[in-house]
Order: C-alpha cells, then sequence, then structure tokens
C-alpha cells in the first residue's frame, strides 16, 4: 500500500474527519487508490441502513433531513449524510446547495455531511454516491441519509441501495402526484407530505391513499404528515422509518444494495476503460473506417486486438 | 469520422470545489448568488451553506467537503478578525492548505495583512467575474499541485 493510501487508511479507522472528506475525493477520481484504502477496511455483510429521500425540488427533503438526523443520532446512530445536486451539462459545474437548510443539525460529531454532483452520470445514481456511503461506512457510520435530485433512473438506484425509501411530496403537487405514479411511487416505503400546515395537504395525503388503494402492497405502505415550520410530524415519521427498518429483510437488503453497488462500480470502471482505449487508439480506430463497420471495430477494441496505430490479425 | 472519446476523466478535469462564505450580517445575499453562478458556469462545484457560517462552521465545511478554495465575501468591518481566525483554525487543524480567497468592501490598508496572513484576491466590488475566477482557478492548481505530492 501506498503512504497515502495507508495514512487514510488509518485515518478513517480513527473516524478522522479530513481522511473521511479525502477518501470521498478519491473515490470519484482514483478509483484504484480508492479500492487499495477499502479492502483493508471494508467489513463484508456490514451494510449500513441507507435511509433514501427523493421527491420534488423544494419539497422540504433537506430541511427534513435536518430534523430527522438529530432524532437518529439520540437513538445512538452514527449518522452520514448525503446530498446529490445535478451537475450542468455545460460547464461540468454544480450548485450545491442543500446545507443551507441542514447547518444546525451538522453540527455534531456524530454526523458526517457531503454534498455529491451528479458529474455526468448518466441517467442514474452517481458512483460516487455509493463510494461515499462505503467510505462512511468504514469509518463506523452506520445510517446513512441519502437526499436525491429526483429523476427517474436515479431514483430507481436509490431505491435498489436503500432500506427505506422516502418519497416526499407537498400540498399542491397534484399533477406532480399523477407524473411519478409510474415510476418512484411503486417503490417508496413511506410517503411524506411535508409543508401539511399549508392548505392541500389532506387532499395530497388523500390522492397518495387512492394511488396505494389500486397496486398491491399499498395498503402496508405508510403516510406522514409533516410540517417542518411547526415540527410537526417529525417524531411520528422518525418512528415510522424505524418501523420499516425493523421489518427490513437484512440479509435480503444487503444481498440486494450489495448487487447494485457491484454492478455500478463494474458500469464504471469498464466505461473509464473503454475511455481509456478510445484515447490511446484514437488513429489506429479512425483507420479501421476504411476497413470495416462501427460494430467490428468496437469488438476489435474491446478485444484489446488493436494496437498503436495499426490493427492487428486475430491470432488463431 | 471519428471523435475522440470527449472527457477523459483525469484528475486535472476533476472540477474545482470551492466553498462560498458569507459570514456576519449584512443583509444582502444577491451578490453572493451572482457569484455562485458565475462559478458554476465557469465549471466549479459550488458549496453554499447559506448565510452567516461562523468561522469555525467555515473550516468545519471547508474540510467536510474537501474543497480547493474558500472564498468569503464580507460587506462589513470585521474581516480582519473572520480572515485571522479562519487561518488559525484551518493551521490548526491541518488543513492550511485550502486556499481562501478574500473579497467585498476592504479598504486599501488592510489589503497588505490580509496578503500576509495567506488571504489573496482581496477585491473590491465591481471586480469583474473573469477576474475573480481566474483567480480561483490558479490558487486551486496551487492547492492541488501541493497536495498530490504530499
Ligand atoms: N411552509 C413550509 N415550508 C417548508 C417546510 N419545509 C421546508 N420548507 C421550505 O421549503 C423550501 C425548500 O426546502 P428544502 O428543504 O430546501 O427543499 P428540498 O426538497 O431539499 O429542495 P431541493 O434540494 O432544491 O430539491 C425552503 O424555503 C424551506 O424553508 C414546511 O414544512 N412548511
Ligand atoms: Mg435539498
Amino acid at each position: 500500500m501506498t503512504d497515502t493510501a495507508r495514512a487514510i487508511a488509518e485515518g478513517l479507522r480513527r473516524g478522522d474527519r479530513a481522511s473521511i472528506a479525502r477518501c470521498i475525493s478519491i473515490a470519484e477520481d482514483e478509483p484504484e487508490l480508492f479500492s487499495r484504502i477499502i479492502k483493508g477496511l471494508y467489513r463484508p455483510g456490514s451494510m449500513p441502513r441507507v435511509i433514501g429521500l427523493t421527491g420534488p425540488p423544494g419539497c422540504g427533503k433537506s430541511t427534513l433531513i435536518s430534523l430527522i438526523v438529530p432524532k437518529l443520532v439520540e437513538q445512538g446512530h452514527k449518522v452520514g449524510v448525503v446530498a446529490v445536486d445535478a451537475s450542468s451539462p455545460f460547464s461540468g459545474g454544480s450548485f450545491l446547495g442543500n446545507r443551507i437548510r441542514m447547518e444546525e443539525a451538522l453540527s455534531s460529531k456524530h454526523v458526517f455531511m457531503r454534498s455529491i454532483a451528479t458529474r455526468g452520470a448518466k441517467g442514474g445514481l452517481s458512483v460516487s454516491i455509493i463510494n461515499a456511503i462505503i467510505t462512511l461506512a468504514s469509518a463506523g457510520f452506520d445510517m446513512i441519509v441519502v437526499e436525491s435530485v429526483g429523476s427517474g433512473q436515479a431514483d430507481t438506484d436509490i431505491a435498489n441501495i436503500s432500506s427505506t425509501v422516502l418519497l416526499v411530496l407537498s400540498p399542491g403537487l397534484g399533477d406532480e402526484v399523477q407524473a411519478m405514479k409510474a415510476g418512484i411511487m411503486e417503490i417508496a416505503d413511506i410517503f411524506v407530505i411535508n409543508k401539511a400546515e399549508l392548505e392541500g395537504s389532506d387532499r395530497a395525503a388523500g390522492a397518495v391513499r387512492s394511488y396505494l388503494s389500486t397496486i398491491s402492497g399499498g395498503q402496508n405502505k405508510d403516510i406522514a404528515l409533516t410540517s417542518c415550520t411547526s415540527r410537526r410530524g417529525i417524531d411520528e415519521l422518525v418512528r415510522l422509518i424505524g418501523d420499516h427498518e425493523s421489518k427490513v429483510n437484512a440479509k435480503e437488503f444487503a444481498e440486494r444494495a450489495f448487487r447494485s453497488e457491484v454492478s455500478r462500480i463494474a458500469k464504471e470502471l469498464s466505461s473509464r476503460r473503454v475511455d481509456a482505449l478510445i484515447d490511446g487508439h484514437a488513429a489506429a480506430i479512425g483507420q479501421m473506417a476504411e476497413s470495416m463497420d462501427p460494430y467490428a471495430a468496437a469488438a476489435r477494441l474491446l478485444q484489446g486486438d488493436i494496437e498503436g496505430g495499426r490493427s492487428r490479425r486475430p491470432k488463431r | 469520422m471519428f471523435m475522440a472519446s470527449g472527457k477523459s476523466r483525469g484528475s486535472s478535469e476533476r472540477p474545482i470545489r470551492v466553498l462560498l462564505a458569507k459570514p456576519a450580517i449584512d443583509g444582502h445575499d444577491r451578490g453572493v448568488y451572482v457569484l455562485a453562478r458565475a462559478f458554476r458556469d465557469a465549471g466549479m462545484e459550488v458549496i453554499y451553506p447559506g448565510l452567516l457560517p461562523t468561522p469555525e462552521q467555515i473550516v468545519d465545511i471547508a474540510i467536510d467537503e474537501d474543497v480547493d478554495v474558500i472564498a468569503i465575501s464580507l460587506l462589513n468591518g470585521s474581516h480582519m478578525t473572520i480572515f485571522k481566525k479562519v487561518m488559525e483554525l484551518l493551521r490548526a487543524r491541518h488543513a492550511g492548505d485550502v486556499a481562501v480567497i478574500g473579497g467585498g468592501i476592504i479598504p486599501p490598508r488592510d489589503r497588505p495583512r490580509l496578503e500576509r496572513m495567506g488571504v489573496t484576491g482581496n477585491y473590491g466590488p465591481g471586480t469583474p467575474l473573469e477576474t475573480i475566477i481566474t483567480h480561483v482557478r490558479e490558487r486551486a492548481a496551487e492547492v492541488r499541485r501541493r497536495r498530490r505530492v504530499a
């Protein structure tokens, strides 16, 4: 192990915040170094519980997290918070603003919060989230709260790595409830109607309830009404989360989450490998345009059947 | 014709992470949003913790978010104490490698003192955004070079 890897692994073991922070960055840029750091720390089978929150922009996910997290800490958990914002597809930059509503909850040494940009993760959950979860778990955090950007594929991914999925809605989103039915509504475990002090919250709850009556298993799902301004319903929500967590089949969850992680990581690594191959053989690939179709060229590339500026004949 | 694969994700291309902080009360945050948008449009990841972080919070966030640069904007006279505190805390927490950039209403006579503390930029109102962005990029590049060696 290199010195950097050893120092960071040592830091993670101690729960040193700077090491955790640097490790999450390393995971984003240097997967090989990251895999070496994690090797000696990862405790197989000890998957942290993951509470995933999703829902339309502005419905109050961050504010809810800031109220829920201190209660999870009171229960004895070390809580990691990972909040995701979209990167601009044009500049690659991102405005990471979820801390605005959370700062109060984050001053505890039992809480570690990290803002993550999607960085062009194609339509799904960025592998960075998984890496952040692995890092936090390795540093002794046993409960991870993830705030997602709320889009189709990312939501499905969130569900795969979460032991409890919260769909947060707020009054006045009648149409959005309709639009969401197809995707996330099916995988949410708890429906939260936030801003419940506002008019229309009963109607929103009614819409969710009538939707749930049409799907199988719908009657087992919970609906919580919360108001972050009056803090009403927060204790009840925390209780519902606890109830759901206690019903989760630990082994099943661990296997599902692990499968999803392996799939994301494998895709990420192979995509990096392909990028490197293409960069390394740009000229040779260009020359193949004269002799074959693109499928044949891609197959050769993946077989490692290209070298330098020339393509090699397959050995028989 | 064949196009190169687009972005290869070398560490040189990892977006710069900048913490944008506006401590102390002065009632405006429009300016800070203009800056946040400019940084984002320049390809940076901007962590904005809202108004009024204390120096302690600024340093905590800078460490947890592993930022390259802390950009602090101040519009009242408290800059000396706040910058001094931030620099001290960074050193005490072994995070002295993070670049600190200042801006706001800073009297000319305070500038050299800030520079000596390691706070650079110290731009006044009306500075072209391009100038600030270039400076952030330069400082971030320095930080990354140092970290790579460390
Ligand atoms: N009236 C009312 N406002 C709330 C409540 N909860 C949150 N808000 C406000 O709603 C706005 C958005 O809250 P956030 O917590 O940032 O919402 P979010 O879902 O995290 O938003 P994004 O991260 O942008 O998707 C803020 O102005 C909050 O103060 C609530 O229960 N009642
Ligand atoms: Mg949010």
